[in-house]
């Protein structure tokens, strides 16, 4: 794997003293504990995909990730997932996210969520397929306890019940 | 969108990109900018071959950072509840510059 050169800054975007503040707990050294791993089993013009992303968006037709009791628990965040169709649009949509500004995602879902553009690489054959549904949890999670152990478990069962294969995870 | 936290928890693949919050596919209506990180972002992971790899991707956001609105309308609670402490890491911000 060849690399660009760009190396990228994560915090470019950040006002300095809140950088500083997330980035006073990350270690200096690389990782050295074990990481998962689950080789790709098959060229990506032939794998299933779906998408998943931090951003709590959720259907209008849903209740919204809930960040009321968050403002009165700043130390909580929702631990629940919700499923999207793949053929949602910006229309069906609602967002609620206290770490970011959602306007551009409910302007144009694809800036988060690409759904509209892996339909296209489906259709161009860049990809197998996009499955049915894809997913969005809240990112905003002090204690991952609830989101690791109840939630993803069960996004982890709905996706193998549409054989993905492979997920896109696009964070906040 | 923040490759740092890979060494926090490490993380299977990261096609890593200097995208606003909120925006890590690209520009609202941007079509094909977003087709360009995502075809990007397929070929990294066709690729990679073992765990842990970071593909930092080659696209500049064209708005200069201060100028990017990625914040929410009003301070989260936990930033609100920690301002004081992250005030004071302003100095040692600037200190590691």
């Amino acid at each position: 794997m060849q690399n660009t050169g760009k190396v990228v800054n994560g915090f470019v975007f950040m006002p300095p003293s809140l950088g500083a503040w997330i980035g006073k707990d990350i270690p200096a050294q690389p990782f050295s504990g074990n990481i998962p791993w689950t080789p790709l089993k098959k060229p990506i013009s032939e794998t299933t995909f779906t998408l998943m992303t931090s951003a709590g968006i959720s259907m209008k037709t849903d209740p919204p990730f809930d960040v009321e009791r968050e403002k009165i628990e700043p130390a909580w965040g929702d631990p629940s997932s919700r499923q999207i169709p793949a053929s949602a649009t910006e229309k069906d949509i609602d967002v609620n996210h206290l770490h970011i500004n959602t306007d551009y995602i409910k302007q144009d879902i694809n800036v988060m969520l690409p759904l509209k553009r892996f339909k296209e690489f489906e259709k161009e054959g860049q990809i197998g397929r996009l499955a049915p549904n894809c997913y969005s949890y809240y990112g905003f999670q002090p204690d991952p306890t609830e989101l690791l152990t109840r939630t993803m478990p069960h996004v982890a069962d709905q996706m193998q019940a549409e054989n993905v294969e492979a997920v896109l995870l696009t964070p906040a | 969108m923040t490759p740092e936290f890979h060494r926090e928890i490490g993380i299977p693949r990261v096609a890593a990109i200097e995208y606003p919050y909120g925006r890590p596919v690209g520009q609202v209506d941007d079509a094909a900018g977003q087709r360009q990180v995502l075809l990007q972002t397929l070929s990294f992971l066709e690729k990679a071959g073992n765990p842990g790899q970071i593909f930092h991707l080659p696209f500049t956001w064209p708005e200069e950072a201060k100028h990017t609105k990625w914040q929410p309308p009003e301070i989260s609670p936990i930033i609100k509840l920690y301002l004081d402490e992250i005030k004071k890491m302003s100095a040692a911000a600037k200190r590691s510059k």
